[in-house]
């Protein structure tokens, strides 16, 4: 079960036009318990806000510091065009959720909640990929530690594979560095278990 | 004013929560009567009753906003209604009266909300029920929006209180075979059960929980009672006299209340409905909310609903609840906190009460942990 969202505290800076459509949404923020600032400007990359609403109707390029869909903080759409540029526009600076304009105040609560959580959910999506494609430019030093081991013990290769795996366990390390250890010669040769 | 403002009364008399809704509808023409009687002509009620079709909610809210020029609607019993008819409201930019207990979650410009949330509710229910019956609830609810966000709360609540949920089960709101739901609780054997049942289904719940209590003393109310947030005066005699005595309900307001405000509403209610009527909590909240309504509009001398909400926010009221305010962020109304334990005369003995609480319809505050005190030594 997850735990009932609260947003005491938290930042929000609206990237919109003040109209009714900022008043509408300040005054919903607010009483969610978040502190709210409006500006029509591009976004400083420091001190930057908890979530951010921008306006994907009339937004630019520059009016958020980051590029690529990497937006290091959730991002919500504000959006009255249904034109697929637009659309694309939003998603490209990160959107993890669009509330539709005119805002409907009912709309608000859930598209926060959503938002953060998509983007608390690509962040770790992001951290394992980074994460594994570690270990794969790292496979090789595997290999050549398996075939180090291989030649030095007379095993074969599930053997080799096991003695590595056991020492990294051992020594609390993942396999690539123990392989590395053992390739550069900093680390003595594991006996066969 | 040269024509009466007409205010629309939406409620329900028949179908599985009719019983609330010919008690909201008493309330609302009770208020409505007392109103026209001290400013002849100002104010004027347009009835209508969907039966507890949701479509009809809809055409009535419709029909009031368009044909009969009505911009303050008093009305809806459940969440489902409630949701169905904002958007039209919202569309005519006219307000709506909402008075009922329900799970929170929800602040809208258009509505004046004078029924409590869970933190008027739920949260003191549970700090009191979990330091005297323990901390292992079974949880039953209405298969829709209140019975799901009622429960998840409680779940929550309990899970941080270190407490274990033993069980949670729905049906919809005229199912009434319960028994097996029954005889899940009787191997589980909870603390206590929290029933967020509706109607017939919550009737038939406690009927068959006092078969329960009859044949396993662990189930009697003292051991094992059922609580409910929504439970009033007006169901206790569809459940059969003496039935539910000893399980609890929260709610704003009991008929037993001893107060000034409730021993003069209660003497008028009775030159009206006879001495020998309960006035319920919804009996309360309707004629509260017609009373505010229509008091406000005479005193403002327009109806236009922004005028209605600015001279209503943020000053103190007086109402059958007692003095209270509605905040003008959030558009509800603080509410006083009871406990009524059933008695076998169908009426609530109340067992614990808090002055008006201000709703936090997020539950923003919940967590705000209040700073340590530093004792100054001296």
């Amino acid at each position: 079960m997850r735990e009932t969202p609260n947003f005491t505290g938290w930042r929000a800076t609206i990237l919109h036009r003040p109209d009714a459509t900022t008043d509408r949404l300040t005054r919903q923020l607010k009483l969610l318990g978040l502190h709210v600032s409006v500006q029509w400007e591009p976004l400083a990359s420091t001190d930057l806000p908890d979530i951010v609403l921008v306006d994907a109707d009339q937004g630019w390029d520059d009016l958020l510091p980051w590029h690529d869909s990497k937006a290091p903080l959730p991002v919500v759409a504000l959006l009255g065009s249904e034109a697929p540029g637009r659309i694309a526009w939003a998603m490209e600076q990160g959107a993890g959720a669009i509330i539709a304009k005119p805002v409907a105040a009912s709309a608000v609560y859930p598209t926060l909640v959503m938002a953060v959580a998509i983007h608390a959910e690509r962040t770790v999506a992001l951290r394992q990929l980074q994460h594994l494609e570690e270990r794969v430019r790292l496979r090789p030093l595997v290999h050549g530690a398996v075939q180090k081991i291989m030649a030095a013990r007379n095993v074969d290769e599930e053997h080799a594979y096991s003695i590595l795996r056991n020492c990294a366990m051992q020594r609390r390390f993942p396999m690539e560095q123990v392989a590395a250890l053992i390739l550069a010669g900093a680390e003595p040769l594991p006996e066969a278990g | 004013m040269a024509d009466a403002v007409k205010i629309g009364i939406l409620y329900s008399t028949t179908g599985p929560y009719g019983a609330i809704g010919r008690d909201s509808r008493d309330g609302a023409e009770f208020a409505m009567d007392e109103i026209r009687a001290a400013y002849p002509g100002a104010v004027e009620p347009v009835f209508i009753d969907p039966q507890g079709h949701i479509p009809d909610y809809l055409e009535g809210a419709r029909s009031m906003l368009r044909e009969h020029g009505c911009r303050h609607i008093v009305g809806t019993i459940t969440s489902i209604a409630r949701k169905e008819v904002i958007p039209l409201v919202e569309k005519h930019d006219g307000l709506l009266w909402y008075m009922c207990p329900y799970e929170g979650f929800e602040a809208n410009e258009n509505v004046i909300y004078t029924g409590a949330c869970p933190n008027q509710h739920l949260l003191p229910l549970f700090d009191y029920l979990l330091p005297r019956y323990g901390r292992r609830p079974y949880l039953v609810g209405a298969n829709y929006v209140w019975g799901w966000e009622m429960n998840r709360l409680a779940r929550e609540l309990i899970s941080k209180a270190g407490g274990e949920v033993l069980g949670e089960r729905y049906l919809p709101l005229e199912e009434t075979a319960v028994e097996r739901i029954i005889l899940d609780i009787e191997q589980r054997r909870p603390s206590f059960v929290l029933n967020n049942l509706i109607g017939p289904a919550s009737y038939a719940f406690l009927r068959a929980f006092r078969a329960l209590g009859d044949r396993d003393s662990a189930f009697l109310p003292e051991n094992c009672p059922v609580v409910s947030c929504d439970l009033s005066e007006c169901e206790l005699d569809e459940i059969g006299a003496g039935v539910a005595t000893g399980h609890f309900s929260v709610a704003a307001y009991f008929d037993s209340l001893v107060s000034p405000e409730n021993l003069a509403f209660k003497a008028a209610a009775s030159r009206r409905f006879g001495p020998q009527r309960r006035l319920s909590n919804i009996f309360a909240s309707a004629y509260a909310a017609v009373k505010l309504c229509g008091e406000t509009i005479v005193a403002a001398g327009t109806d236009e609903p922004q005028a209605v909400r600015r001279a209503l926010s943020g000053v103190p009221l007086s109402t059958v609840f007692g003095p209270v305010r509605i905040d003008p962020d959030t558009n509800h109304m603080a509410l006083p906190f009871l406990l009524g334990r059933i008695n076998d005369l169908n009426g609530f003995d109340i067992v614990n009460a808090q002055p008006a609480i201000a709703a936090d319809p997020y539950l923003t505050r919940r967590r705000t942990k209040t700073p340590v005190r530093l004792r100054i030594v001296s």
